[in-house]
Order: structure tokens, then sequence, then C-alpha cells
């Protein structure tokens, strides 16, 4: 395959770089997030802890060079943690790329084409009326998981049925806000008929979003489902910057955009669904991530901008629950309201220099 | 590369666009589409590549049915420069052109090599770095038209290219695609250039073909008058074909 990213002297190295600074940041986050909680752990028993667990197979732990509850707290609770928000991030903001390359709109996002709102409704219903099977967390993840496919599909054939068979960027923005206000408005009228106080508050909870479900063995779907997910997305890199073009010019210049895109929305939304089930609603990643990447790397072109978006989402998730966990001591703020505080300032900022740029 | 369009029929919204086209475009030959708006000729240029898909009818290169072909496949064979160039993303000029190698078939050049050969064929090579947002309307057409050009495809269609270019840049580019030695079917507004450039007239009027044939042939006072409402003519300036109005 010919390789045209190289091309450009300023751009070609940018990404590169880009790419190298970002992967060693993500290394740092994750020594400096386990390190930042309600108790203090120095850097160098963190760094002893990891090594000793990763390649030494616990023999110093096992000889009582640590505390246990350092180690409980490193190992088992600390490090999940922000191994599943790199992930979500990676996973949310490589979405975000893929969605804006998909509706041709740098505006698309998972919650704006709806999903995260199917997908709080889907929780909301089994919080609040509880199925008899799979009780628990699982059917809260199974109800959010099945809430957010529904809205993906009833956004996608509405689109399909609006633009006359066709699958427009337009129709597909406009039916995400359809399916979005009614969504909102069905985790509306569950929390209006519940009747318990707790069941209420955990759906407030689950709209806000959190990482705190991490374990160890809640890690693997969206370990697996994120890096095949970008796996795919890079891959395609060259097609979506096809359909970027518009979808005449990519059907002439060889892309079978129906297919591609019906296939691309699939992906992105099993990807969306599976994480947005277990963390809850976390908005704006997918839309900053890929914005802030485009802005630094100085191109449009998805084969650098998905990769970089990713690395740059799961930094940034990690950071926003590290400040979610330590801001107000042992309570812990609701990730969603960081994410959306400190994202959508930001994102009217790029908007306002992008504005200068251009005009 | 000879394109052949039969018996087109195109139904959009309710509405027959086009109703039943038959066309050939000879193998080197540049061949004009020309005829009042909406009368169907963006339609028609459309159907090869099934963006708009035919109700009836075929598109054959060199005598294959291009339904057979994969829209890969298609876009090695012929390369499309629509009306359309805008763009909401922020690439340069050279991954715009880049985009051609999805389909291109010859790979004796490198990418590099490919980008820079059609961006200097189009006497565009200064703008290889800038981005595509920072471009004017001509510009931008004649970056999509180097594109179109790096598929390295027999065959080019190209709707209104002239648009947004200045006279100078008319004039080039239609010297340039007639002295390229490919088939091009063109959709013109121009009537002049049509008359000048084209080997071939292709005349459509409410979605059938009104006339085919020479520009003299095509661009009579009275087919002018009938198709167009207006005054004008084709005429033999000293063996060029020119065309005047009010004649």
């Amino acid at each position: 395959m010919l390789r045209v990213t190289g091309l450009q002297r300023e751009r070609g190295l940018r990404g590169p770089l880009l790419f190298l600074l970002l992967f060693l940041a993500l290394g740092g986050s994750i020594i400096g997030a386990v390190r930042i909680g309600s108790v203090p752990i120095p850097v160098s028993e963190v760094f002893g802890i990891l090594k000793d667990q990763l390649f030494l197979g616990g023999r110093k732990l096992a000889s009582g060079r640590w505390e246990m509850p350092h180690f409980q707290i490193i190992w088992n609770i600390r490090l999940p943690r922000v191994l599943f928000g790199i992930f979500c991030g990676a996973g949310l903001a490589a979405c975000g790329a893929a969605m804006q390359a998909l509706v041709r709109n740098p505006i698309a996002d998972p919650y704006i084409l709806g999903i995260s709102s199917g997908a709080s409704a889907g929780a909301a219903w089994a919080l609040l009326m509880p199925f008899p099977f799979f009780p628990g967390q699982y059917q809260t993840a199974m109800a959010a998981f099945a809430g957010a496919m529904l809205s993906a599909c009833t956004v996608y054939f509405m689109a399909k049925m609006a633009g006359g068979g066709r699958l427009q960027p337009v129709t597909l923005l406009l039916s995400g806000t359809a399916v979005n206000a009614v969504m909102s408005a069905v985790t509306s009228f569950l929390i209006f008929l519940a009747k318990s106080p707790e069941s209420i508050a955990a759906v407030y909870n689950w709209q806000m979003g959190s990482l705190a479900a991490a374990q160890w063995n809640t890690l693997l779907l969206p370990s697996v489902g994120t890096t095949v997910g970008i796996a795919v997305f890079t891959l395609c890199g060259t097609r979506f910057n096809l359909l970027m073009m518009g979808d005449d010019d990519a059907a002439a210049m060889g892309l079978r955009v129906r297919g591609f895109r019906a296939l691309m929305f699939l992906v992105c939304s099993v990807l969306v669904a599976s994480l947005v089930s277990v963390t809850g609603v976390i908005g704006f990643v997918g839309l900053v991530a890929p914005h802030v990447v485009r802005l630094l790397s100085n191109t449009s072109d998805c084969r650098t901008v998905i990769p970089l978006s990713a690395l740059l989402g799961g930094v940034y998730l990690v950071w926003a629950d590290a400040l979610a966990r330590s801001v107000f001591g042992a309570a812990e703020l609701p990730l969603g309201i960081i994410t959306a505080s400190i994202g959508a300032p930001f994102f009217l900022y790029l908007m306002i220099r992008r504005g200068g740029h251009n005009g | 590369m000879k394109l052949e369009y039969n018996g087109i029929r195109v139904r959009l919204s309710g509405r027959e666009v086009l109703r039943g086209v038959s066309l050939t475009a000879e193998s080197g030959q540049m061949t004009g589409i020309i005829g009042p708006n909406g009368c169907g000729k963006s339609t028609l240029v459309k159907t090869t590549f099934g963006i708009c898909t035919p109700s009836a009818g075929n598109v054959l290169a060199d005598s294959c049915d291009l339904s057979q072909y994969s829209p890969r496949e298609r876009a090695a064979l012929i390369g499309y420069v629509g009306q359309d160039t805008g763009c909401a993303f922020d690439f340069s000029v050279s991954d715009v052109v880049g985009m051609a190698l999805h389909a291109r078939r010859d790979r004796s050049l490198s990418a590099r090599e490919v980008v820079g050969q059609a961006l200097a064929e189009l006497q565009i090579a200064h703008l290889r770095d800038r981005s595509i947002l920072s471009l004017s309307g001509g510009e931008r057409k004649l970056v999509f038209i180097a594109r179109a050009v790096a598929q390295g495809a027999d065959a080019l269609i190209l709707d209104e290219p002239t648009n947004h270019l200045d006279i100078r840049h008319q004039l080039f580019l239609l010297d340039y695609l007639k002295g390229s030695g490919k088939t091009v079917l063109i959709v013109l507004h121009d009537l002049r250039l049509a008359a000048h450039y084209c080997d071939q007239l292709i005349l459509l009027s409410d979605g059938m073909v009104a006339a085919k044939g020479k520009p003299l042939e095509v661009l009579s006072a009275r087919l002018v008058r009938q198709v167009f409402g207006i005054r004008g003519e084709a005429y033999d300036a000293g063996g060029q074909v020119d065309f005047s109005l009010f004649r």
C-alpha cells in the first residue's frame, strides 16, 4: 500500500512526534494517576509494586516488602480503574473521530447521534423496574447495551427513510437529535414512575458516568472491544478520508459508500454501547479529542487522527477520573461532570479559534 | 476507452429526470454535454459511478457493463470531478490528490511522484503544501481535477469544470484535456467553449437527447432557439468552430 502521509515536510514529522509524545504521556499517566487518590502513595512504591507484579511474579509482596493495604489499593483498585479509563477514553475518542468522518460533520459524536441516550434509557429501565432475571449490575449493563443498540438502529433506519433510501450525513444528525430527545423523555418518564428514592439516585449517578465499576474481571470486554475497534478504524483510515470528501467523490474514487458507512456505523455503535453500558454517560471525549488532535497535527487525515485521538482520549479520561477521585477528598465527583465542564468550554474555545483561522 | 450510455432512465423523487438517453463518447475524443439547467446533465454523468442508479439502461466501457465492476475497478478506469468542491475538513493539497491512489492501478511511480506529476500537469505544484480550506474556488477546482488525473484512468468525466476558473485557466484546462489523449466527457455551460473544443456535442433537453453530432450541426440557430430559447449559432471561423450570440 502506498503511503501519502509522509509527503509533507512539516506535517509528516508532526504525526510521529505527537504519537511518541502521547505514548509517553500515557505511560506517565498510568503511574501518576495510580498514585493519586484519598490515600497518597509515593511513586517509588507504585513503581515497585507494578514491577514486582508484572516481572517478578509477586515475590517481594510475599516477602512482606509492602503493606498489604497499599498493594490492594494500587493493584486491585486503582490500576484496573486507570486501565479501564484508558480503554474507555480511547474507544470513545476513536468512535468520535470515525463518526465525524461518517457523517462528514466535525460536530458529530456518539452522544449527538443518540447512542448514549439510548443506553441511558435502557439502564434507567433496569435500575427502576428490574427484570426478574440476571439481577444486579449485569442487568443494568445488558439493558444499557440493548438501549444503545435500539437507538443506534432507530437512528440508522430513520435517517435512511428520510434520505430516500440513502444514508445522508444531515439526516443522520437530525434523526440522532430526534432519538436523543425521545430517549431522554423515556428516561424522565421512568424516573417519574419510580417509587424508591434509592433507585432514582442510582439512575442519576449512572447518567453522570463513572469508572468505579472497574475490576480486573470487567476489563476484558472493553479492552478487547476498544483495541479491535481502533485497529479496524485505523486500517480503514484511507476509506474514511475518501468519505470525508463527500459521497459522490468517494464513490467516484472507488469506495463502496453505502456498505462502508453502514458497517462502520455498526462497529461504532457496538463499541460505544459496550463501553457506555458499564461506565454510564461520559460526554465530550469523542468530540474534544479528535478536534485537539486535528489542531495539533495540522491535518484531518484519519490514518493519523484516529490513532492519535485514541491515545489522547485515553490520557484525557484517566486524568479526568483522577481529578474526580481527588477534588473532594473521599467523596467522588461523577466523571461526566468533569468531562463536560472541561470539554464544553474547551470546545467553544476551539470553535472560536478555528473560526478566526478560516475567516 | 469508449464510453457508451444506452437508454438511460433515472427517476429522482418521483420525477423521471432522464428518459432514455443514449450516447457514445469515442475513445480519445472530447465529448461535450450541453443543455439548459435541470435537463439532466449531472444526473447522467453520475449514473457512470452508481451515484444515481438508472431504472433502465446501462453504461458500457469498451463494451463491458460498468455495473459489473466494483467501485474501485470503475475508479481505475474513469476519473470524475463533480460540481461540488466543498470540504469541511482540513486536508493538504497533496493529501487530497493522494486520495486518488486508492483506486490507481499503475504502481510504477511512488505516491510522491504521482501526486507531484498530477500537480505539475495542472500547473499547481506551488499549492502542494497548502490547506484545501485556504484555497479559492478556482484553485480547489484544479486540485480536484489533479486528483482525478492522478487516478491514472483512461477516461475523465468532468461536470462543469470551468466553474470558478478565470478565463485563462478555462482555456488552459480545456487545452490540457484536449491534449491529454484521454476520453473526455465534459458538461459545459459555455457554448463558445463547447463549440470550439469538443469533437462531438450532445444536446440534452428535458431528460432526452435533442441532438448529437459535430458542434456546427448541434449548435444550429434552430436548435439553439428551440432548446435554450435564445438567438445564437455556431459558425466556421476559418477552420475553427466558434459560437456567437445574437446571430
